[in-house]
């Protein structure tokens, strides 16, 4: 699965995997996002948190030509108005993708899989 | 001043608001990051708004239920990441006051502080050169100055002057900022808010707008701004960036008055990206248009023009268009540990897979991977740590690390993991804000919820948990467990597969050691996919001796 764009010199090939790491970096850089939850069902309601190596593994890009759609699944931090990160992220990720790879993506969807409370 | 109670509080937050409100446009106007959508002024006063809303509607004498009231009306009128920030920002300063009737300035000052600590706990990677520095540096000047005086009014000045140097700084923390010629849009807010609750407490009244604007400043930022959407020259609109000065002329302006308003009104017609700032003689003017003559025409009905700059913006577009913009990639700043995780890995792989996921410290073992109390030890001040979290992923390391931990003369806990799969699910449960004692109970949780697979070569023909071994054979150990030895690598490791891993489980790591080639690992990984499809698979090279796989499945 991949995205092609075709110009007088040739084809340009971006392979889902790079659009999900740039995606994923750019959730985690916003606010009130404490980390990305792995798609896969959650076990023991214990909700893994992902590391920069597999960012990617809580994004989902699901291609359908020129609608191409990103599933999201963020942990956020209690406190925070989640409906406002939520938003931002799309909005950062939509940012992002035009700005670096020139893809305008038909939606992205926000999965909020936990909300991490932390006690000072 | 040495005390404030709910109702002075209530005022400064009006006092905040209301000046943070004069000069939202202004704050729009600096918006670059993390979207240039230029917003985070107007998100920031609906915010802000909303939180002096609930202040006035539900203030009293009692100053920790007045600070309740603004967080309750920051959160639920928080707009963008900035707004989202300054609900953060009070709802720490809120927590941290809640059963206080009064305040001192000390006590002032660690709210503050705390709520810094609240806000920066909401982000993963916090971004340095925004709101969040500026808010951080104020509240340290705050509590300093709060350790030498008494009033707060001096402790107030203090934090608005260090929130004004914090923010000059943030060109030099944020790349883009610098490039655009801008100061960060949220932490300019934030000073705002600061200055009102100053002005409030001198009992001084602020003028209405504040800021002598620069006109670079605005003009570099709107030029940000609208260049982000332009992918190809062909949509620019605008052709030409447009900007001069009218000098007002009485002859001219006698009966027919400048009026700013009405003067931006008509230029707006005529282009986008429009700026005007004026004072009694001049005005200052920037506009995409692309009629610059209709534009110059209008303002010489004022006066005389000077300063006239007229640029082809497609013609520039063309030029840049193919030349790489600089990245803005932060440069990461120097790890610090205050809370150390030192694990030890057999295998370069092993190490560097440990690392990417947050070991401060792998103490590399040799062949026999059994490193002593004393280097543990040495590892442990090596990190230069205050607490520390000792992973041995390995039962004959447990021990030594145990007698580590009570040498390492700081903060130290054991968790007991046995192999490497266990190490690596233990330190992905860690939680850098949580206890030591917490923490090692949380990670050893982790690391037993994890099923391990390890195959290895006898070397010596024994019999273990009655699996007759012969020397050289290639043994699986499952979970401790020797389960089955066999002569023959590939049928050993069917073997332990078919043993572990079950219909529940969803990931297989398969770590490969030195004496796999990468194709081997690669059949590994298809046979695996071919006996249960629902299971994802990841393969690292560790690069281990000894241990051609090992196996990692929850």
């Amino acid at each position: 699965m991949s995205i092609q764009l075709e110009n007088d010199y040739g084809k340009i090939d971006i392979t889902n995997d790079v659009i999900a790491r740039v995606t994923g970096e750019a959730t985690v850089e916003c606010y009130g996002v404490v980390g990305m939850a792995s798609k896969h069902q959650i076990r023991d309601g214990l909700t893994e948190i992902l590391r920069k190596e597999n960012f990617s593994r809580g994004v989902i890009v699901r291609n359908a030509g020129a609608d191409m759609q990103i599933d999201l699944y963020i942990i956020v931090g209690y406190g925070t108005k989640i409906t406002e990160v939520a938003y931002q992220v799309q909005s950062k990720v939509q940012y992002t993708l035009k700005k670096i790879l020139g893809l305008t993506i038909g939606a992205v969807n926000i999965y909020v899989q936990g909300v991490r409370v932390t006690n000072l | 001043m040495k005390s404030i109670d709910g109702q002075k509080f209530a005022e400064m937050v009006q006092m905040g608001a209301h000046h943070l409100k004069q000069n939202a446009d202004y704050v729009d106007s600096l918006n670059v990051f993390p979207v240039p959508d230029g917003d985070t002024g107007t998100n920031m006063n609906l915010s802000m708004t909303s939180g002096a809303k609930e202040t006035a509607a539900n203030s009293s004498g009692h100053l920790g239920r007045t600070s309740q009231a603004l967080s309750k009306g920051l959160l639920m009128g928080a707009r963008g990441n900035s707004g989202v920030i300054l609900s953060q920002l009070f709802r720490g300063f809120g927590k941290a006051v809640e059963d206080k009737e009064t305040l001192t300035a000390g006590e002032f000052a660690a709210a503050l502080k705390y709520g810094v600590e609240t806000a920066y706990k909401a982000v993963m990677k916090p971004v340095e050169g925004t709101i969040l520095t500026v808010a951080r540096e104020a509240a340290q000047q705050a509590v300093e100055t709060a350790a030498e005086s008494d009033d707060l009014i001096q402790v107030m000045e203090a934090t608005v002057a260090e929130a004004k140097q914090s923010l000059k700084r943030t060109p030099d923390l944020l790349p883009v900022l610098k490039e655009v010629g801008v100061v960060d849009s949220g932490g300019q807010g934030l000073v705002y808010v600061y200055e009102g609750f100053l002005a409030s407490l001198k009992g001084e009244e602020l003028p209405e707008r504040t800021v002598v604007l620069s006109m670079d400043e605005l003009v570099s930022a709107e030029h940000h701004r609208s260049v982000q959407g332009f992918m190809d020259t062909a949509d620019i609109q605008y052709g030409y960036c447009t900007e001069f000065m009218v000098r007002f002329e009485e002859d001219k302006t006698k009966d027919h008055p400048f009026d700013e308003t009405q003067f931006r009104q008509q230029l707006s017609e005529l282009g986008d990206s429009l700026l005007v700032i004026s004072d009694e003689e001049i005005a200052k003017v920037h506009i995409h248009t692309e009629d610059p003559g209709d534009a110059l025409s209008y303002g010489q009905t004022f006066g005389s023009l000077i300063n006239i700059k007229i640029e082809n913006m497609r013609q520039q577009h063309m030029d840049i268009v193919g030349s790489p913009a600089s990245g803005n990639a932060g440069k990461e700043p120097a790890a610090k540990h205050p809370y150390a995780i030192v694990t030890v890995a057999l295998g370069s792989g092993i190490a560097e897979l440990l690392r990417s996921i947050g070991a401060s410290y792998v103490i590399e073992g040799g062949q026999t991977m059994n490193p002593s109390t004393e280097d543990i030890v040495k590892a442990i001040r090596e990190v230069g740590a205050e607490r520390v979290l000792i992973l041995p992923n390995n039962k004959n390391i447990i021990l030594a690390a145990e007698q580590a931990a009570e040498l390492a003369g700081i903060e130290a806990a054991v968790v007991p993991t046995k192999t490497v799969p266990e190490g690596l699910a233990a330190i992905l449960a860690f939680n850098p804000e949580a206890q030591v004692s917490a923490n090692a109970k949380t990670m050893t949780a982790a690391a037993a919820s994890v099923k391990t697979g390890q195959v290895t070569t006898a070397v010596r023909d024994t019999t273990i948990d009655n699996v007759s071994i012969h020397k050289d054979d290639y043994m699986a150990i499952a979970d401790g467990k020797i389960t089955i030895a066999t002569p023959s690598l590939e049928t050993t490791m069917k073997a332990l597969i078919g043993e572990l891993i079950t219909e529940d489980d969803e990931i297989v790591t398969i770590i490969y050691g030195e004496d796999v080639s990468e194709k081997e690992a690669e059949e590994m990984a298809a046979y695996i996919e071919g006996q249960s499809s629902n299971v994802e698979i990841e393969l690292y090279s560790g690069r281990q001796p000894l241990y051609p796989y090992i196996l990692s499945v929850e």
